[in-house]
């Protein structure tokens, strides 16, 4: 078994590995969280503690997944809010769980109603000895408007809670941030104007996954009547990794330490997360579908990657794809790639035809007797829609030509790497 | 002529393999991975290549076993982790074969080295025979460190799969391969070697630590009303020389009746379709609901168009003319053929090893040790299942055994060293 260091630092803080449980049902209590450690997660963002005065009622059922065709958590709805357990027992098992695995990392995951409270909840939790602080500014279903993510959309609210929270404690701060604004970036930095170390994102993103359609309601319905609430999973990591990239990129704030959130299931998503710029990277989801044996295979397989990169450190990958994602209007307009078609693993289903004709350009030319397509380049625009819906990996990147009357060498072009990368 | 015979069935892409992956239920405390008699991690390795790891299920798969690529196609599944798989309860069960043939090729494609030498320890144990059991000794033994030689009476590694499995099922190149891996690891393979023969037991014992007898059941039985026929030829005899010329053979008849109804029975039968033989015809001893031969291998042979005959056993012969009555009701045929071939068991040659041979082809008792406190026997001969899966299990096992047996005297002699 490949045997690599996954290990990173993230604001002076030592983690064997960047693979935490996310504040969530996955990090309730000191038994969950111990199982996870023995499996090989590096730390935990415990659920997250409230006020003594915040009550906690949850509804019943509270849960809701978004499929597609055969595949099911494609995207899952939640309803719960912060820790229903009191306010001494979550204290208790923070301090357990440090006593029990010292090289395991603690993150104390906090919330408040205001000044006081987050100043308090921050103190209790650093005597209980976590290791790091995350402010949940972040939580869309919270029953009270002083709490979550109408919080975290508030600048100047997020500075304020999170000087608070530098009062009440030395440790390192991180602010996790909500995805239900259209900027990310003033909310990040009024948290590390207020005393915050680093962000934790995303949060759920508000939805409504499913209706119940006899009932009239949103999914899951409670006595008849649904809400919207927050969505994760496979389905939001791409509005993460938006989210992650357009932090980095803000001025100021290219090397903004970053723990990154939002359907992390798999080696490969960890590395994206990775390469935009986040160095700890936390999991609920693909954990509440599958357990948290999961992360057996994302760190053998970023082992793997590693080697295939030839590093050995994370470090070494930590934001490297920031620098080429431009802006949309820096890309080169000067050449298209031609879709080229592998007669023989073509099976002859014409569902290139189809989505060329019916979605894009009429490119494709269907010979009907011998059910198979060809290119038209005088109409082909170089999409690579056929490449996407080819079930059988038959349509590749082919030939570069550039534009009429634009300069440049086709064989300078970089084209994309092949999307089947095995075989 | 002979691409039928050439050619496997195709395996899974990328894209499929993920389908069928995706059909697992990812159980808890999976029943598959109880279900391997070679210990293999099934649940473990789907896993995996569920969440796009398939260095890392290669590395599950080949960790625990020297031949991965040659079990996930050859391997009873049926009976073992297909057997167990839960998602039974809704279809049909996950095709855990497919799934290790995808990620060994992979292994292949990618050119991992998953096993590693183990450091010296100094100690040398001999293996007679490269058959599987014999493969998966050696390969166990170098991963902690000895230095292992194998004496192999033919001029190919790999006993049974070289010269037995047909290529549409066990293609050469996988085999070589695998042997490649063991050879890469340092195994030292003596080729055209028998011994008692070339080199005597005496001598191996004199020179290793250990001696593992790996020697399978490698002849063929012929029934006596058989002998020196000159129409008949024997399974293990036709395999071989099938596989060798890779189908490329001349006398070819043109039908032919095989006696046997195990996978070997199958594997002749569905060897001389794929050559064009015309009408072949298997006659089976057991009824089909008490066949030997694998599910997949019968299926497999009837698609490939061989008349099966099941319950009958020869009771004459006359030249070419093979009488046969049913075991259990009152019926009688007589088929004239142009080739008769034997695949009604195989037999051990132990010539010059010292080891005692029962009627099942097997030493007299359970376990890998004999007489010989030095000596120990792996594969067909020791008690157990004679399949590849078991060859491998048994391999390990024996392993284990011997090398706790040697670092225990090493230990005694620490201590004794110690006293003095």
């Amino acid at each position: 078994m490949i045997k690599k260091d996954l290990s990173v630092d993230f604001l002076g803080v030592h983690f064997e590995n960047p693979f935490l449980l996310s504040s969530s049902p996955v990090g309730n209590c000191y038994e969950m969280c111990a199982k996870a450690f023995d499996e090989g997660w590096a730390g935990v963002a415990f659920k997250t503690i409230g006020p003594k005065h915040f009550k906690v009622d949850e509804v019943s059922p509270r849960f809701d997944e978004l499929t597609k065709e055969g595949t099911p958590f494609v995207g899952f709805k939640n309803m719960e809010q912060i820790a229903e357990h009191p306010l001494e027992q979550n204290l208790h098992d923070l301090k357990k769980l440090k006593e029990n695995y010292p090289t395991k990392i603690i993150i104390a995951s906090i919330m408040g109603t205001n000044e006081q409270d987050w100043e308090e909840l921050a103190q209790l939790v650093t005597e209980a000895k976590a290791d790091m602080i995350e402010m949940n500014l972040s939580c869309p279903q919270m029953t009270s408007h002083d709490m979550g993510s109408d919080v975290g959309t508030n600048p100047e609210l997020v500075k304020k809670y999170c000087a608070a929270v530098r009062r009440g404690s030395d440790l390192p701060i991180l602010a996790k941030m909500t995805p239900n604004i259209t900027d990310m970036v003033p909310a990040a930095k009024a948290s590390m104007d207020g005393g915050a170390d680093g962000i934790a994102t995303i949060n759920t993103v508000k939805s409504i996954a499913n209706l119940d359609i006899d009932r009239k309601t949103a999914l899951p319905t409670v006595d008849g009547k649904g809400s919207v609430s927050g969505f994760s999973g496979k389905a939001v990591k791409p509005i993460a990794l938006r989210f992650i990239q357009q932090l980095r990129e803000a001025a100021g704030m290219e090397q903004l330490p970053i723990s990154g959130i939002g359907g992390i299931e798999t080696w490969q998503d960890a590395a994206e997360f990775l390469l935009l710029g986040a160095t700890t990277l936390q999991v609920t989801t693909s954990v509440m579908q599958y357990g948290y044996r999961i992360v057996e295979d994302m760190k053998n397989g970023l082992m793997h990657y590693m080697e295939e990169q030839g590093i050995d450190h994370l470090s070494e990958i930590i934001g490297a794809a920031n620098k080429s994602i431009v802006p949309v209007d820096s890309l080169n307009r000067d050449y298209k790639v031609y879709p080229k078609i592998d007669w023989d693993k073509c099976i002859g289903c014409g569902r290139c035809y189809i989505s060329c004709f019916d979605g894009a350009h009429q490119a494709i030319q269907w010979n009907e007797e011998a059910r198979r397509p060809t290119v038209d380049i005088d109409k082909c625009v170089g999409c690579h829609l056929c490449n996407l819906v080819c079930p059988v990996g038959a349509i590749s990147t082919g030939e570069v030509v550039m534009k009429p009357g634009r300069e440049g060498n086709p064989e300078d072009i970089k084209i994309e790497s092949p999307r089947l990368t095995h075989f | 002529m002979t691409k039928k015979y050439e050619t496997e069935a195709p395996g899974y892409t990328m894209t499929t393999v993920m389908e069928e992956a995706a059909r697992c239920l990812l159980c808890h405390d999976a029943p598959c991975s109880k279900a391997c008699p070679a210990d293999t991690d099934p649940a473990r390795f789907i896993r995996s290549v569920r969440f796009n790891n398939v260095k890392g299920a290669a590395e599950t798969i080949r960790e625990n076993n020297a031949l991965g690529a040659i079990c996930a196609r050859v391997c009873p599944t049926e009976k073992y982790c297909e057997l167990a798989c839960s998602r039974t309860g809704i279809d049909c069960p996950i095709d855990i074969g497919g799934i290790q043939r995808y990620v060994t090729d992979f292994e292949q494609a990618a050119k991992m080295d998953i096993l590693k030498q183990g450091k010296s320890n100094g100690k040398h144990i001999a293996i007679v025979g490269s058959g599987p059991s014999g493969l998966q000794v050696a390969t166990t033994m170098l991963t902690k460190g000895y230095a292992v030689d194998i004496y192999e009476k033919n001029e190919k590694a790999g006993g049974y799969l070289t010269y037995g499995i047909p290529e549409y099922r066990l293609p050469n190149d996988i085999v070589e391969y695998e042997i490649k891996r063991i050879i890469n690891l340092g195994a030292n393979i003596h080729y055209n070697t028998t011994v008692g023969d070339d080199i005597m037991m005496d001598d191996l014992k004199a020179n290793n630590d250990a001696v593992v007898v790996a020697v399978g059941a490698s002849e063929s039985k012929v029934l006596p009303m058989f002998a020196n026929n000159e129409n008949v030829e024997t399974a293990v005899g036709f395999l071989a020389r099938v596989k060798e010329a890779k189908g490329n053979i001349t006398d070819l008849p043109e039908n032919a009746v095989v006696i046997g109804g195990g996978d070997v029975a199958m594997d002749v039968a569905t060897t001389l379709r794929r050559l064009d033989v015309k009408n072949v015809t298997d006659m089976a001893y057991e009824e089909f609901d008490e066949f030997k031969a694998s599910k997949k291998e019968l299926k497999g042979t009837r698609e490939a168009g061989v008349t099966i005959v099941d319950g009958y056993v020869p009771t004459a012969v006359n030249g070419n003319e093979v009488t046969f009555k049913h075991r259990h009701i009152d019926s009688e045929m007589t088929i004239k053929s142009n080739k008769i071939i034997l695949a009604v068991g195989q037999r051990v040659n132990a010539a010059n090893l010292n080891i005692t041979i029962d009627k099942h082809e097997e030493v007299p008792y359970a376990g890998y040790g004999t007489a010989d406190p030095k000596v120990f026997v792996t594969g067909d001969i020791a008690q157990g299942d004679k399949t590849v899966v078991w060859a491998v299990r048994k391999g390990k096992e024996v392993a284990e055994q011997i090398d706790k047996m040697i670092m225990d005297k090493d230990k005694e002699a620490d201590l004794v060293g110690g006293n003095e």
